[in-house]
């Protein structure tokens, strides 16, 4: 994995829970440019363990000089939006890989229809840049909870005029799926990021009323979940080793100089997908990305997120 | 034809079915292709809106509009020519919301002809569920003129648009909807082997 050292040039807290970091690259050349929804994953050092985190692109394509992401402090998880936003000051040092886009624009496209909810509001703010420089017909729909979490909606206000709706929860203001999908033109793609309720009520109506799946995209950061440690075997590398609480399979194997490979670290893409040859336990799937068939099977496991209750688990690695 | 050997570009249809899952349903057929309109219209009369766009069969194409139109009532719409029906069916896209399904029957040159001007909507065929009508007619692109001949049903063809005597490859390209047409004389002028119906 080709990666890039930046530092944090400069830190702005958004909201009470969110901040944005701008990133330029440690030996001052440019960064490379990028196509709007594109991630890049931040390694952290945190304890001696490397956690990494994908977070969406928020900048404009064209701007090659620095690179903006917003983090939202999740208190209930395994650490990496607390430390960016508790241990990462302004002059900090860290890792990035190379972006990858696993939420384009579809180009053949006639109309996109933009759906946020909270801090998936990310990876939209890049794509606006695409849509606008294309002048493609577009709306974007973002809700948040509450009027001081709405990070960056005067911004949007401001760069989409009448494009853009703003559905603020705490003033009762909903958005209505079944009215919004019900009645987009042919050739309209809709994109969703945001809570996994969100997410799945979008997939569900859309294909409810009869969307094509290629017309249906949607990305999700969730936190990998936290779980019991476990311990798994590798057939490949003739090792052993132990998954602790906070930290994901994936993590464990990089850790263990065992490189799988991965994209998305969501548990979307199905980059990472590894064989299980045998178990004794149970699987946590995680994933959006196996099969109901394939989950119940146990003899695939997406290292990124899911995780495992078991004392013998033996990986093809 | 070699035995064994399996031409992947050639597409593969199904029957029709009704999708569940649908804001309206869309039918277009010609001819023979109204079969399977019928078909369709036993397994149920969906509750979702339904148009059919149906082109008259005429001369050895098997004509279903008498049929169709009681069987589907208000929602068909007679044509007597293919362009007409075309035509019509392209016409009426902007009026169609996603969640619409469309399903197709007919000849390839018919379905493939249908798939081109829905894919300017960003309609993929991939959406389009097509059920080959009881004819195997190939539309055939002549790689020389890059015309389209329609509906030819032997294995020499002669190019509508350049009259090259065409060889009818297996090839079969989804982007033109047709099969890729060679010209069978060109290192022999003249020289055309016996022409025979292998599509009928
Ligand atoms: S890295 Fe994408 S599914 Fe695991």
């Amino acid at each position: 994995m080709s990666t890039l050292n930046v530092r944090v040039a400069a830190i702005e807290q958004v909201t009470p829970l969110v901040k944005h970091f701008t990133l330029m690259r440690e030996d001052g050349q440019h960064f490379p440019t990028f196509s709007g929804g594109s991630h890049v994953v931040v390694a952290m050092d945190i304890n001696g363990r490397t956690h990494r985190n994908a977070y969406s692109l928020m900048g404009s394509p064209d701007d090659t000089e620095a690179y903006h992401i917003s983090v939202r402090r999740q208190e209930h998880s395994r650490g990496g939006s607390v430390f960016m936003h508790d241990n990462v000051v302004e002059g900090s040092q860290l890792q990035i890989t190379m972006p990858v886009n696993l939420f384009s624009l579809s180009k053949m496209g006639r109309k996109h229809i933009l759906i946020a909810g909270g801090i998936g509001i990310t990876p939209f703010m890049s794509q606006l840049h695409d849509i606008q420089r294309n002048g493609y017909n577009y709306e974007l729909h973002y809700a948040f909870r509450s009027l001081e979490h709405g990070a960056f909606s005067d911004q949007l206000k401001a760069r989409c005029g009448n494009h853009a709706h703003i559905y603020v929860d705490r003033l009762g203001q909903k958005l209505d799926l079944r009215e919004l999908l019900g009645s987009q033109p042919l050739g309209t793609h809709v994109y969703v990021c945001g809570p996994s309720s969100m997410v799945t009520a979008v997939l569900e109506t859309a294909r409810e009323l009869g969307w094509p799946e290629n017309h249906i995209h949607s990305e999700q950061f969730t936190a990998p979940p936290m779980g019991d440690a476990f311990t798994v075997q590798l057939a490949k590398s003739k090792t052993e080793i132990t998954v602790p609480n906070d930290i994901t399979l994936l993590e464990a194997l990089e850790t263990a100089g065992v490189n799988p490979d991965s994209l998305c670290r969501g548990g979307a893409c199905g980059r990472c997908e590894l064989d299980v040859l045998e178990l004794d336990g149970e699987i946590f799937h995680h994933d959006h990305y196996l099969s109901d068939a394939e989950k119940a099977s146990n003899r695939k496991i997406m290292p990124c997120v899911s995780r495992a209750r078991c004392t013998h688990m033996l990986l093809d690695i | 034809m070699e035995r064994g050997y399996r031409i992947r570009s050639k597409p593969n249809y199904e029957t029709l079915m009704w999708r569940e899952k649908a804001s309206a349903q869309v039918v277009v057929a010609k001819g023979a292709g109204g079969l399977a309109v019928l078909q369709l219209f036993q397994q149920m009369y969906p509750t979702q809106p339904v148009t059919v766009f149906y082109v008259r069969g005429n001369g050895s194409d098997t004509d279903h509009s008498a049929t169709l139109a009681r069987v589907v009532g208000d929602a068909i719409k007679l044509f007597d020519s293919e362009t007409d029906a075309l035509y019509a069916f392209y016409r009426s896209l902007p009026d169609f919301r996603m969640g619409t399904r469309f399903y197709v029957s007919g000849t390839e040159s018919f379905m493939w002809s249908l798939c081109k001007l829905a894919k300017l909507f960003d309609i993929q065929e991939s959406e389009i569920m097509m059920e080959l009508s009881n004819s195997l007619a190939r539309p055939v692109y002549c790689v020389h003129c890059k015309g389209t001949t329609p509906d030819v049903t032997t294995n020499i063809a002669t190019c509508s648009k350049c009259s090259r005597k065409l060889f009818v490859r297996d090839h079969f390209s989804r982007h033109l909807g047709a099969y890729m047409g060679l010209m069978v004389d060109a290192e022999n002028p003249g020289e055309v082997p016996e022409i025979e119906e292998i599509y009928p």
